[in-house]
C-alpha cells in the first residue's frame, strides 16, 4: 500500500523533473547548434568562444539565421534567438524587467521601436560606427534604436486600368474619381497606423482624419487580408489601385508560383508625393535592451547587421533597401529608381500613433 | 482505529495535491479577474463608443453559426457512421476526424490561397478555359466564409463526442424504435436527436470555445471579435486595463456558456471513451441510398480535409527545395517532446484533480471540476503573459531566499520550458479533464467501494482497480490534448525559449510573413503527426471493442 503511494509521488516529482530537465534540454540544443557552428568555423580559423548574445525578434526570414552564423564564425560569439510577434515580445521583454536575458530586440516599424523606447526597454548606444553606417532619420534622436532596413509604401495599380499619370499624391486618393477603386488592409496594421501618423505630422490632424474618411469613401471594399491579398484582389478587378509595401510587390515579382509572377507583372509601383513631401518610408530596426547583460556583444552585433558586409544580404532577405547609403539596393528595386522620401524623423511615427489609431477608428476604417 | 488514521492520511495526500494544482489554475485567473473591476479610463470610453458594440456582436455571430452548423455536420455524421454499412465506412469513421489534425488558421490561409486569384481554381479556369468569373464567387474573406472555416476543422469535436455516444449507448433504443415501425428519419429526430442531446451541446461547446480563442483566422479574414479586440488595445494601444475588460467580457460570454450548456445536458451526461455497454450493429445500406450516404460524408472529409491536404501538399513540392533545412528535425524533435510532456502532466493532473473530486463529492468537489474548465476560456495571449508575471513573483521569491542563505541565486523559472508546459496546463486542462471524468462516471463508483470495503487504500484502489478501467479515457484524453498542443500557437509564441521553435511557430512565422507556400512544409508535418495519432487511437480504442 505504502509503495503505491510512493509510487504516485515518484510519478508526479519525474513529471516535474522531466519539466524542471527541460531547461537543460535548451543546454543540449544549443551544445548541438554551436557544434555545427564549430563545424563551420574549422574550416576557417578556429574562432574561440566569446560569449552569447540573445536576440528576440520579430523578422523570420531564412537569410537572417545565415547572417547570425556568420557573425558567430567571425567573432565567436553565440547568437541565441527568439523568434515571434513584435509586440507579444514587447510585452514579454516589459514583463521580464531586470531579470530579462534578452540583449537586443528586432522588430519591424518605427512606431513599434518607438514604443519599445517609451516604455524604457532599450538603452543608449554610443558608437561612431552605427553613426556612420545609418543616416541620422532613420535612428532615434537619443541613439535607443537603429534602423537596419527600409521600405516605402507606395500605389500598386492596374497597368490595364490605370496609368501612371492619373497618379500623383497619397492626398489625390481621396478625389471622388476613385471612389469604389481603393484597397487597402485594416487599420489594426501598424504601417498604415504609421503611414496616417507620417500625415498628422506632415499635413496636421484635422487634414489627416480628412484623408482617412477619404479612403473609407472610396474604399473598393472592406479592408482584409494583407498586402498581398490586396495586389491580388487588384489584378482580379476587385479594385484598380492598393497601398502596399514594396517588398510584398518585390516578392510576388520573385516568387515560386509562376501564377504569382504572372500577376506581379500586371501591376506597376507608383511612389507618390514626388513633388510635394515624398513617399512615406518606415524601417525594421533594432535595440540593445535595457537590462542587457551583454551589451558589448550586443552592440558588436548590430553594427556587424549595419555593415557593408551584411546589409546587402541582410536587405534582400525581405526585398528591402538597406539603410547603409554605400550599398546598392538590388537590382529589381534599382529598376524602380531612386525617388524622394518622406523628411520626418522616423521617432515621429510613434509619436503620433495612438492618435492615429483613434482617428481611425472614428472614421470607421476597420 | 488503524485504518481510520490511514485513510486520513490517504485523502489528506489526493486532498493536498489536488487544492495545489487548482491553486496554480486559479492564480493567473484571479490576477486577470481582479483587473477587470479596476476604474475604466478614457481609452475604454473610446472603445465603448466605436467598437464595443461591433465586437460583441459579431463574436456571438460567429459563434451561434458556428456552434449550430458544427452541430448539424457533427449529429448527422455521426448518425449514418453509427447506424449505416456502407462503402469506405471504415475509413470515414475515424477519416472524419483528421480534419482537427489542420490548425484553422493554416486552414483559412490554404482556402484563401486556393480560391484566390492566382489560386488553383482561378487559374486553370483562366489558363485552360480562358473564363474570368467575378470575384465576389471566391470572396471566402467574409462572416460567412470564417464560419465556414471554423465549422469544417472543429465539426469532429461534436462528431467524435456523439459518435462515441451512439455507438456505444444507444443500441436498445434504436432498436426498439425500429421494431415499433419506426423510419429511419423518424428514428433520428424522435430517437437519436433526444437521446444524444447532451454529447451534442457537449461538442459544441468545445467547438465554441475553440472560435471565442482564436485569433489568427478572424484576424486575417478581418472579423473584429473580442479576440481581436484584446489584441489591439492591449498590443496596439498598450492599454492593458482595457485589454483586461475584454478579456473579462469574453470571459462572462464562456461563463454563460457553460451554464447554458449545463441546463441543456440536462441531467445527462456523455461519455468518450468506450464501454462494455453492448455496441450498436449497423445495418447495410443498398442502392442508390448506400451512395448518397457515401457521397454526404465523402463530400465532407474532402472539404474539412482532403483539398486542403492535397493543396498543401502541392505547395510543398513547390518551395520544399528552398525552405528544407536540418533544421526542421529539430522543430519535430521540439513539437512531438513539448506535446507529449505537457499531455502526460495534464492527464496526470487529470487524474488526481478526478479522482479526489470523484471520490470526496459535495461543492468542494463540483467547484474543483468547474475551476479546470477556466483557463480554457481566456485567450492563449492573455494566459501567457499572466504565466510570465506568475514566474517572476516566484523567481523573486526564490532570489531573496536564497539570498538570505548567501546563495548565488539561479533564474531557473524565467525562460525554461516550466513557463511553457504550465501555460499548456491551464489552458488545456479542461479538455484532458472532460475525457478522465467522462471514464470515471462511466466505471461508477461500486467498483472502488467494493475494493474499498475489503480494506484496500485509497490509493491502492486506485492502482489496483480504477486505472485499469480508465485506459480508453486516459488514452483519449492525451491524445486530444497532444493534438491540440501540437497546433497550439498564442502561447508557444509568446512563451518559447531561446532557439526553441515548434512547427506551429514555424508554419505561422511564414504565413505571417504572407508566404503561404513556404509555410506548407511545417504545416504537413503538423497534420501528420497528428494525423497518425488520431489513426493509432481509433485503432486501439477498436481493439478495446473488440
Amino acid at each position: 500500500m505504502k509503495k503505491q503511494f510512493l509510487f504516485l509521488g515518484a510519478i508526479f516529482l519525474v513529471a516535474l523533473l522531466v519539466l524542471a530537465g527541460c531547461s537543460g534540454t535548451e543546454g543540449v540544443q544549443t551544445t548541438e547548434s554551436s557544434s555545427q557552428a564549430n563545424k563551420s568555423t574549422s574550416n576557417n580559423e578556429q574562432a574561440e568562444d566569446k560569449g552569447v548574445v540573445n536576440l528576440y525578434t520579430s523578422r523570420h526570414y531564412d537569410t537572417d539565421a545565415e547572417l547570425y552564423k556568420i557573425f558567430t564564425e567571425q567573432t565567436g560569439i553565440k547568437v541565441n534567438v527568439v523568434q515571434g510577434k513584435g509586440d507579444e515580445l514587447m510585452e514579454r521583454l516589459d514583463r521580464e524587467g531586470a531579470n530579462t536575458e534578452a540583449d537586443v530586440f528586432m522588430t519591424a516599424d518605427a512606431g513599434n521601436l518607438y514604443r519599445l523606447k517609451e516604455r524604457g526597454l532599450l538603452q543608449a548606444v554610443e558608437s561612431k560606427t552605427l553613426a556612420e553606417n545609418i543616416p541620422e532619420q532613420l535612428r532615434d534622436v537619443d541613439n535607443q534604436w537603429f534602423g537596419l532596413t527600409k521600405r516605402a509604401r507606395v500605389i500598386a495599380y492596374a497597368k490595364d486600368r490605370v496609368s501612371p499619370s492619373e497618379l500623383s499624391t497619397y492626398e489625390n486618393l481621396t478625389d471622388p474619381k476613385w471612389k469604389g477603386r481603393i484597397l487597402v488592409r485594416s487599420s489594426s496594421n501598424i504601417y498604415n497606423q504609421s503611414l496616417l501618423a507620417s500625415f498628422i505630422e506632415l499635413n496636421g490632424e484635422e487634414k489627416a482624419k480628412e484623408w482617412a474618411k477619404g479612403i473609407v469613401a472610396n474604399m473598393a471594399r472592406n479592408p482584409k487580408g494583407g498586402d498581398t491579398d490586396q495586389i491580388k484582389a487588384l489584378v482580379a478587378g476587385e479594385g484598380d489601385i492598393a497601398i502596399v509595401n514594396t517588398y510584398y510587390y518585390a516578392r510576388l515579382l520573385n516568387s515560386s508560383n509562376p501564377e504569382d509572377v504572372k500577376i506581379a507583372e500586371k501591376v506597376g509601383v507608383f511612389f507618390p508625393n514626388q513633388q510635394t513631401n515624398g513617399t512615406h518610408i518606415n524601417i525594421s530596426g533594432v535595440g540593445v535592451t535595457r537590462y542587457a547583460k551583454n551589451k558589448e556583444n550586443a552592440v558588436k552585433f548590430i553594427e556587424f547587421l549595419s555593415s557593408v558586409q551584411a546589409q546587402g544580404q541582410f536587405a534582400e532577405g525581405n526585398n528591402e533597401y538597406p539603410v547603409n547609403p554605400a550599398v546598392p539596393p538590388s537590382d529589381l528595386l534599382k529598376s524602380w529608381g531612386d525617388f524622394k522620401a518622406q523628411d520626418i524623423n522616423l521617432t515621429i511615427l510613434g509619436v503620433n500613433n495612438a492618435q492615429a489609431i483613434k482617428i481611425f477608428n472614428e472614421v470607421g476604417w476597420k | 482505529m488503524r485504518l481510520i488514521q490511514q485513510l486520513k492520511l490517504q485523502l489528506n495526500i489526493w486532498a493536498i495535491l489536488s487544492f495545489l494544482i487548482i491553486l496554480i489554475i486559479l492564480l493567473p485567473n484571479l490576477m486577470i479577474g481582479l483587473q477587470v473591476f479596476s476604474e475604466p479610463n478614457e481609452n475604454w470610453q473610446h472603445i465603448k463608443d466605436y467598437l464595443l458594440k461591433d465586437y460583441v456582436y459579431n463574436t456571438l455571430v460567429l459563434i451561434l453559426f458556428t456552434g449550430i452548423a458544427a452541430s448539424v455536420i457533427g449529429t448527422s455524421l455521426a448518425w449514418v457512421i453509427s447506424v449505416y454499412k456502407f462503402p469506405l465506412r471504415n475509413f470515414l469513421k475515424w477519416g472524419l476526424i483528421l480534419p482537427l489534425a489542420i490548425p484553422p488558421y493554416i486552414g483559412a490561409y490554404t482556402y484563401q490561397g486556393m480560391l484566390s486569384y492566382t489560386g488553383i481554381i482561378q487559374s486553370t479556369l483562366r489558363n485552360s478555359f480562358d473564363i474570368q468569373l467575378d470575384q465576389k464567387y471566391f470572396d471566402i474573406m467574409t462572416m460567412q466564409g470564417t464560419v465556414f472555416i471554423f465549422t469544417i476543422f472543429l465539426f469532429p469535436y461534436v462528431y467524435s463526442i456523439t459518435k462515441s455516444f451512439l455507438s456505444n449507448q444507444s443500441a436498445s433504443f434504436l432498436e426498439n424504435a425500429r421494431l415499433l415501425g419506426g423510419s429511419p428519419l423518424g428514428i433520428f429526430f424522435r430517437v437519436v436527436l433526444p437521446i444524444s442531446r447532451a454529447a451534442i451541446v457537449a461538442g459544441a461547446s468545445l467547438v465554441i470555445l475553440e472560435v471565442l480563442n482564436d485569433y489568427g483566422v478572424v484576424k486575417y479574414y478581418g472579423i473584429q471579435t473580442l479576440s481581436t479586440a484584446i489584441f489591439q488595445t492591449w498590443f496596439g494601444m498598450g492599454d492593458l486595463d482595457s485589454a483586461f475588460k475584454l478579456a473579462g467580457t469574453l470571459m462572462s460570454i464562456v461563463m454563460i456558456i457553460l451554464v447554458l450548456e449545463k441546463i441543456l445536458r440536462g441531467r445527462k451526461r456523455y461519455s468518450y471513451s468506450t464501454s462494455k455497454i453492448r455496441p450498436i450493429q449497423p445495418q447495410p445500406v443498398k442502392g442508390v441510398a448506400a451512395w448518397l450516404v457515401f457521397a454526404y460524408c465523402f463530400g465532407i472529409f474532402s472539404i474539412a480535409f482532403l483539398i486542403p491536404f492535397i493543396q498543401l501538399t502541392f505547395w510543398m513540392f513547390m518551395t520544399f527545395e528552398k525552405i528544407i533545412s536540418p533544421e526542421f528535425t529539430t522543430l519535430i524533435m521540439n513539437s512531438i517532446f513539448v506535446s507529449t510532456t505537457a499531455a502526460s502532466v495534464i492527464v496526470l493532473i487529470a487524474l488526481i484533480v478526478a479522482n479526489y473530486t470523484r471520490l470526496q463529492g459535495g461543492f468542494i468537489a463540483k467547484l474543483f471540476s468547474k475551476i479546470t474548465v477556466l483557463g480554457y476560456s481566456i485567450p492563449g495571449a492573455v494566459i501567457a503573459i499572466a504565466i510570465i508575471t506568475l514566474f517572476l513573483t516566484i523567481d523573486r521569491i526564490i532570489f531573496s531566499i536564497s539570498a538570505s542563505f548567501n546563495l548565488t541565486p539561479v533564474f531557473v523559472l524565467s525562460t525554461s520550458l516550466l513557463m511553457l508546459v504550465s501555460a499548456y496546463i491551464i489552458r488545456f486542462l479542461a479538455l484532458g479533464y472532460n475525457s478522465v471524468e467522462a471514464g470515471f462516471e462511466k466505471i461508477g463508483n461500486r467498483f472502488t467501494e467494493a475494493s474499498r470495503t475489503l480494506g484496500v487504500p485509497i490509493t491502492e484502489t486506485f492502482f489496483k482497480v480504477d486505472l485499469p478501467m480508465m485506459k480508453g479515457a486516459i488514452f483519449s484524453g492525451f491524445i486530444l490534448v497532444f493534438v491540440d498542443i501540437l497546433k497550439e500557437l498564442p502561447l508557444t509564441l509568446i512563451l518559447q525559449p531561446f532557439n526553441f521553435s515548434t512547427l506551429a511557430t514555424k508554419a505561422f512565422q511564414y504565413a505571417n510573413d504572407e508566404m503561404v507556400n513556404e509555410a506548407a512544409l511545417a504545416s504537413m508535418l503538423i497534420i501528420l503527426i497528428s494525423g497518425a495519432c488520431i489513426f493509432s487511437f481509433h485503432k486501439i480504442l477498436d481493439k478495446e471493442h473488440d
